[in-house]
C-alpha cells in the first residue's frame, strides 16, 4: 500500500510541474492582469504557498535585489535562533514583527503575495549552488512555513491543508482509537502540556477525546519518530492532527530540496546573464557569513604562531573555548584521546593555524607520554591525523567542526573529552570551572547555568566569553556577535589579547 | 610484526583462515541472503564488500557478480575478516573508473551494534575484552527489548542477531522497507531505539514523563531483571564511591542525597541491593514534608527517578555510527573474530559466548568426520541461518509478485 502511493504522488508531482509549464506563459506585464490575479489566488489559497510553480513573470532588477534581501533577514534571523535552539515559542515572537515588517502574508493584496513568491525562488537560485547552502535554505525555508502555519486562524489551515492534496491524511476510526487509547494519551500528553499549554490533567483529556488522529507510515514523519513524539505499531504512525504540520513541513522540505538539485544543475545556463550572477553571489556570501571570515583567517593570519610546542603556551591556550580546554586537558592528563576527541581537537587546531608537520609532532608526542611508540602511532593514527588534512583517502578539506556539529555527535561516555562542556559536564563540574577555573562571580555562574538549564549551549559559551574578556566594560566585546563556532571564539580572544598586547607597549 | 596486533595464542594463523574459507564458509548461504534470490541480481552484484587483513590494509569497493566469484576472490585475498556495506546504484568495483558523486548507495540492511564496552560502569564481573554468561545477559537482554521494538513498533519481521565474535552483538534487520530507510530515517530510528543517550553515569537521565509507550513496555521488559542482574549478581554499588557517583547522582532530591551519603559513610559497603532500599527507607523516615500532596508528589518524583535509573543501567545502549548511515561497513556473518578465533554464529537471547564454536575446535572436527561440515559443531548455526535465508527469499519473492499485480491493477 504504502509503496504504491507514494508513486501515486509522484505521479501527481510530474503532473503539477507539466500543468505548470504548459499554462507557463502569464504575466508578461508588470501590470495586475486578471489573469496573474487569478495565478495568485490559486498559488496562495489560504495565505501560505507550497510555491510549486515557478514565477515566469516580469520583476526590475531593482525588486529583485529588495525583495531577496528582506527575504534573507528573515531567514538569517531563523537560522540563528535554531543555532540558539531557541523553542519554537521564543522564536515566534523573535521573528513575527520582522515578518509583519518585511514579508507580511495578512492580507490578499496581490503585490505582498507576489514579493513572497519571487523572493522566495530569487534565493533558491543563491542558495542551490552548495550542499551546505541548500540544506541551510531548505532548513529555514521550512521553519518559516512552520511559523506562518501556526500564526494562521484554524480555518484557513484546513483550507491550506486541503488545497495541498497530501497523501495518507486519513483519519482511523473510533474504534481503533478506543483500541489504542492509553498508548495514544501517553504519547502526545507532553507535547499537549509543553506545546498547547494544557497544564491540566482534564483539559488534556478532554482535548485528547476530541482530538483525531492520522495514521500514516512512520518514514513520513520521521523526526517525530526520533524523539518519540508520535505512538508507532506495526510501522504505522498515529499522528494526532495537530501536529499534522509536521507532516506537511516534511513533504514542503523534501520538494524543495529536490527541486533546489535540479535548480543548482541548470544554473550554469544562467552564467550568460551578468547582471544577475553578482547579485547571487553577495546574497549567498552573506548568508554563511561566520564561515566565511573564518576561511578568510584560516592559514593567512595566524600561519606559524600556533606550533607544536607553542599551543601548550598559555598566550596560545588562554584563548581556547571550554571545549578545546577540555580536550587538552584530557590529553594532558590520560596521554591519548579517543576517536571523536581527535577529530574535534585536530580541526579546531587546524582551524587557529596549525600546520600538518605541527600536528603530527603535536600528536606523536602527546600520546608517546601515554606509551604510545612511534611505531604504533604512525601504524594507528596516522592516517588518520593526514586523513583530516586532506591528504589521504578522499582528499577533502574538513573545515574546523562548529558548535551545531559539535552538538549533534554522540555525547562523551567515560573517559571521553568531546563535546561541549556547557551539555556534557553535570553542574557541579561545570560550576566549579566556572567559578574557580575562570574566577567568575555567583550571580554570571548563575546566569551561564540558565542558559544551560534552557539548552542554550552557545549562549552559555558566549555569556562566558564576554565575562572572561572584561564583560560590558570592554567596548570591543559589545557588537554581540553571537558564537557559535570555538574557532570564532579563539579568533575573537586573540585579537583582543593582540589589541592588548599592542597597547601594553 | 603481524602477530604484534593479536593476543599471543589466541588468533588463527593465515593457514587457519584460508582452510575455513575453503570447507566451511557459507558463501552460498550469505550470498543468497544479501542477494534476497538465488539469482544473482543487483542487490548482491552492486554490493559493496570490503576486506581487513592483517597487516592491517583495508580493502574497499569489492564486488561479486557469482557465489563462485565471491568465493573464490575471498579464498585468494584470504583476509582476516571481511565487512557488508551498501548497495550502490553501480558495482562498487568500478569505483576507480567512476566519479565519486556517481556512486550513490542505494539501500542496505539497518543495522545495530551493541558492545559490551558501554557497560562497563555497571560490570563487575569482568572488564575490558573479557566476558561471562554473567555479563552477557546485558546483551540478551538488550536483544529482548530490540527484538520487541523491531516487531511491535516498526512491524519488522526478517532480522536476525550475529556474535560479533568476542563480546558484543550485531543486529541486521533485512526487511525490504527497512533497507530502504534513507540516512535521515535511520537516524530517527535509531534515535527511537536510543534511549540512554547521555553515557556518564555522574549525570541524571531525567527522561519526559510520562514514559513513551516503547520506554513504557521496556521498562517492565527490565524491571525484573534489574534485581537480579544489577542488585544481586553484578553489583556495582557496593562500591560506595561507584554509589556516590553512580546512583546518587540519578536522584532528585539534595537532601535525601545528603542524607545517604552520611549514612553510607557511616556503613560503608552496604550492597547494592541494601542500598536501593535505604533510598526508599530513608526517603519515608528522614524527609518531612507539609503537606499530603506535596508528600505523594515527592514519592512519584523518587519513583521516577529509580525507573531512570533501571533504564540507565539495563536498556541497550547502542552503537550509534553503525546504524547512522546506509554506507556503514558491518562485519559479515560467519567471519572469524581474528583475536579469540570464534566463529562469528547466528544466535538467540539463549546464547552465551562459550556456545560459538571456535575454528581450531571445527578443524580438529572436520579432521576426523572425514571432512563433513554437517557433523561439525557448526552445523545448527548454518541451518538456522539457512533458515533465515530461506524467509527472506520468500518474502521478497512473495513481495515482487504482489507489486507486479498491483502494477497491473493500477494500469488497468
Amino acid at each position: 500500500m504504502f509503496r504504491q502511493s507514494k508513486r501515486r504522488v509522484a505521479g501527481r508531482r510530474n503532473f503539477d510541474e507539466r500543468s505548470g509549464s504548459s499554462s507557463g506563459n502569464f504575466i508578461l506585464n508588470g501590470t495586475a492582469s486578471e489573469e496573474e490575479k487569478k495565478l495568485y489566488e490559486s498559488l496562495y489559497q489560504s495565505r501560505l504557498s507550497f510555491y510549486t510553480i515557478p514565477p515566469k513573470g516580469e520583476i526590475t532588477l531593482e525588486q529583485f535585489e529588495l525583495w531577496a534581501i528582506d527575504r534573507l533577514k528573515v531567514l538569517l534571523e531563523i537560522e540563528s535562533c535554531i543555532q540558539r535552539n531557541k523553542p519554537a515559542r521564543e522564536m515566534e515572537l523573535i521573528v513575527k514583527p520582522l515578518l509583519q515588517k518585511l514579508l507580511p502574508l495578512t492580507t490578499d493584496d496581490l503585490e505582498i503575495r507576489k514579493k513572497d513568491y519571487y523572493s522566495h525562488f530569487i534565493l533558491r537560485l543563491c542558495f542551490c549552488r552548495s550542499k551546505e547552502l541548500r540544506d541551510k535554505f531548505v532548513r529555514s525555508e521550512t521553519t518559516l512555513l512552520k511559523l506562518r502555519f501556526n500564526m494562521l486562524t484554524s480555518q484557513d489551515q484546513a483550507k491550506f491543508v486541503k488545497t495541498l492534496n497530501l497523501p495518507f491524511l486519513q483519519f482511523i476510526s473510533d474504534e481503533e482509537k478506543e483500541q489504542l487509547s492509553t498508548e495514544l494519551y501517553q504519547t502526545i500528553s507532553g507535547a499537549l502540556q509543553f506545546q498547547l499549554n494544557l497544564t491540566d490533567e482534564n483539559q488534556r483529556r478532554q482535548y485528547f477525546n476530541q482530538e483525531k488522529f492520522i495514521k500514516l507510515p512512520f518514514e513520513s514523519v520521521v523526526d517525530l519518530v526520533g524523539n518519540r513524539q508520535v505512538f508507532i505499531k506495526k510501522g504505522s504512525a498515529y499522528l494526532p492532527q495537530f501536529q499534522q504540520l509536521n507532516h506537511i513541513a516534511n513533504e514542503f522540505s523534501s520538494m524543495l530540496s529536490t527541486a533546489l538539485l535540479k535548480t543548482s544543475q541548470n544554473i550554469p545556463r544562467l552564467n550568460e546573464d551578468d547582471r544577475l550572477l553578482p547579485i547571487l553571489h553577495h546574497l549567498s556570501s552573506g548568508y554563511d557569513a561566520s564561515n566565511f571570515v573564518l576561511q578568510d583567517q584560516f592559514g593567512n593570519a595566524s600561519q606559524g604562531e600556533v606550533t607544536a610546542t607553542s599551543v601548550y603556551s598559555a598566550k596560545i591556550e588562554e584563548n581556547f573555548p571550554l571545549c578545546a580546554k577540555n580536550m587538552m586537558n584530557g590529553l594532558k592528563t590520560v596521554h591519548h584521546l579517543r576517536y571523536q576527541a581527535r577529530q574535534q581537537l585536530t580541526f579546531f587546531l587546524k582551524g587557529i593555524g596549525m600546520s600538518v608537520d605541527d600536528a603530527m609532532q603535536f600528536w606523536s608526542d602527546a600520546f608517546a607520554k601515554g606509551g604510545i611508540t612511534t611505531e604504533k602511532f604512525n601504524k594507528e593514527y596516522k592516517y588518520n591525523f593526514r586523513h583530516n588534512y586532506g591528504l589521504e583517502g578522499n582528499r577533502i578539506n574538513y573545515k574546523p567542526w562548529d558548535c551545531r556539529t559539535i552538538l549533534s555527535k554522540p555525547r562523551p561516555s567515560r573517559g571521553e573529552f568531546h563535546g561541549c562542556p556547557y551539555r556534557d559536564w553535570n553542574v557541579d563540574k561545570l560550576t566549579l570551572e566556572l567559578s574557580q577555573g575562570m574566577k567568575l562571580t555567583q550571580t554570571q555562574v548563575n546566569s551561564v547555568l540558565d542558559n544551560v538549564e534552557r539548552t542554550e549551549y552557545t549562549v552559555a559559551c558566549t555569556k562566558v566569553f564576554e565575562m572572561t574578556h572584561g564583560g560590558s566594560t570592554n567596548v570591543e566585546i559589545n557588537d554581540q556577535t553571537h558564537i557559535s563556532h570555538p574557532n570564532l571564539y579563539y579568533e575573537r580572544s586573540r585579537q583582543l589579547q593582540k589589541k592588548a598586547e599592542g597597547a601594553a607597549t | 610484526m603481524a602477530t604484534q596486533t593479536l593476543p599471543p595464542g589466541n588468533g588463527p594463523s593465515a593457514t587457519d583462515m584460508q582452510y575455513y574459507y575453503q570447507h566451511l564458509y557459507p558463501f552460498k548461504s550469505v550470498f543468497q541472503w544479501l542477494n534476497h534470490s538465488p539469482k544473482p541480481g543487483r542487490d548482491m552484484m552492486h554490493r559493496e564488500l570490503a576486506m581487513a587483513f592483517r597487516s592491517g590494509a583495508y580493502k574497499r569497493y569489492n564486488s561479486f557478480d557469482s557465489v563462485q566469484e565471491f568465493k573464490a576472490q575471498i579464498q585468494r585475498s584470504n583476509p582476516d575478516r571481511f565487512e557488508i556495506g551498501a548497495v550502490y546504484n553501480k558495482p562498487p568495483r568500478q569505483m576507480d573508473s567512476l566519479l565519486k558523486a556517481d556512486m550513490k548507495p542505494l539501500e542496505k540492511e539497518v543495522v545495530f551494534d551493541i558492545d559490551m564496552d558501554d557497560y562497563d560502569a555497571h560490570r563487575t564481573c569482568c572488564s575490558g575484552a573479557n566476558v561471562c554468561s554473567k555479563c552477557w545477559k546485558f546483551i540478551s537482554l538488550a536483544m529482548k527489548i530490540i527484538n520487541v521494538a523491531l516487531e511491535e513498533d516498526f512491524g519488522y519481521t526478517d532480522y536476525i542477531w550475529i556474535f560479533s565474535g568476542r563480546r558484543g552483538a550485531h543486529c541486521w534487520v533485512t526487511d525490504r522497507r527497512a533497507r530502504q530507510l534513507n540516512d535521515i530515517q535511520r537516524r530517527s530510528v535509531l534515535d527511537y531505539m536510543n534511549v540512554v543517550r547521555d553515557r556518564n553515569i555522574d549525570k541524571r537521565q531525567n527522561l519526559k514523563r510520562p514514559y513513551h509507550p516503547h520506554l513504557m513496555r521496556s521498562l517492565e521488559i527490565l524491571k525484573p531483571f534489574f534485581v537480579e542482574i544489577i542488585l544481586r549478581e553484578q553489583n556495582p554499588w557496593q562500591d560506595d564511591a561507584v554509589a556516590f557517583n553512580g546512583l546518587l547522582s540519578g536522584l532528585h532530591d539534595k537532601v535525601l542525597i545528603e542524607i545517604l551519603k552520611k549514612h553510607w559513610t557511616k556503613n560503608s559497603n552496604r550492597t547494592s541491593e541494601q542500598k536501593w532500599q535505604d533510598i526508599d527507607n530513608l526517603a519515608a523516615t528522614q524527609i518531612k514534608h507539609t503537606s499530603p500532596l506535596k508528600k505523594s508528589d515527592y514519592f512519584n518524583r523518587l519513583r521516577e527517578c529509580k525507573e531512570d535509573l533501571v533504564m540507565a543501567t539495563l536498556y541497550p545502549k547502542l552503537d550509534v555510527e553503525v546504524t547512522k548511515q546506509t554506507i556503514h561497513l558491518l562485519k559479515a556473518p560467519f567471519c572469524i573474530h581474528p583475536a579469540t578465533g570464534s566463529v562469528c554464529v547466528p544466535i538467540t537471547e539463549a546464547f552465551t559466548p562459550s556456545d560459538a564454536p571456535k575454528l581450531i575446535k571445527l578443524q580438529n572436527e572436520l579432521e576426523s568426520n572425514e571432512n563433513k561440515v554437517e557433523r561439525t559443531s557448526l552445523q545448527p548455526f548454518l541451518h538456522q541461518f539457512q533458515q533465515f535465508v530461506n524467509q527472506v527469499v520468500k518474502k521478497e519473492l512473495s513481495g515482487a509478485k504482489r507489486e507486479r499485480e498491483e502494477e497491473a491493477v493500477n494500469d488497468f
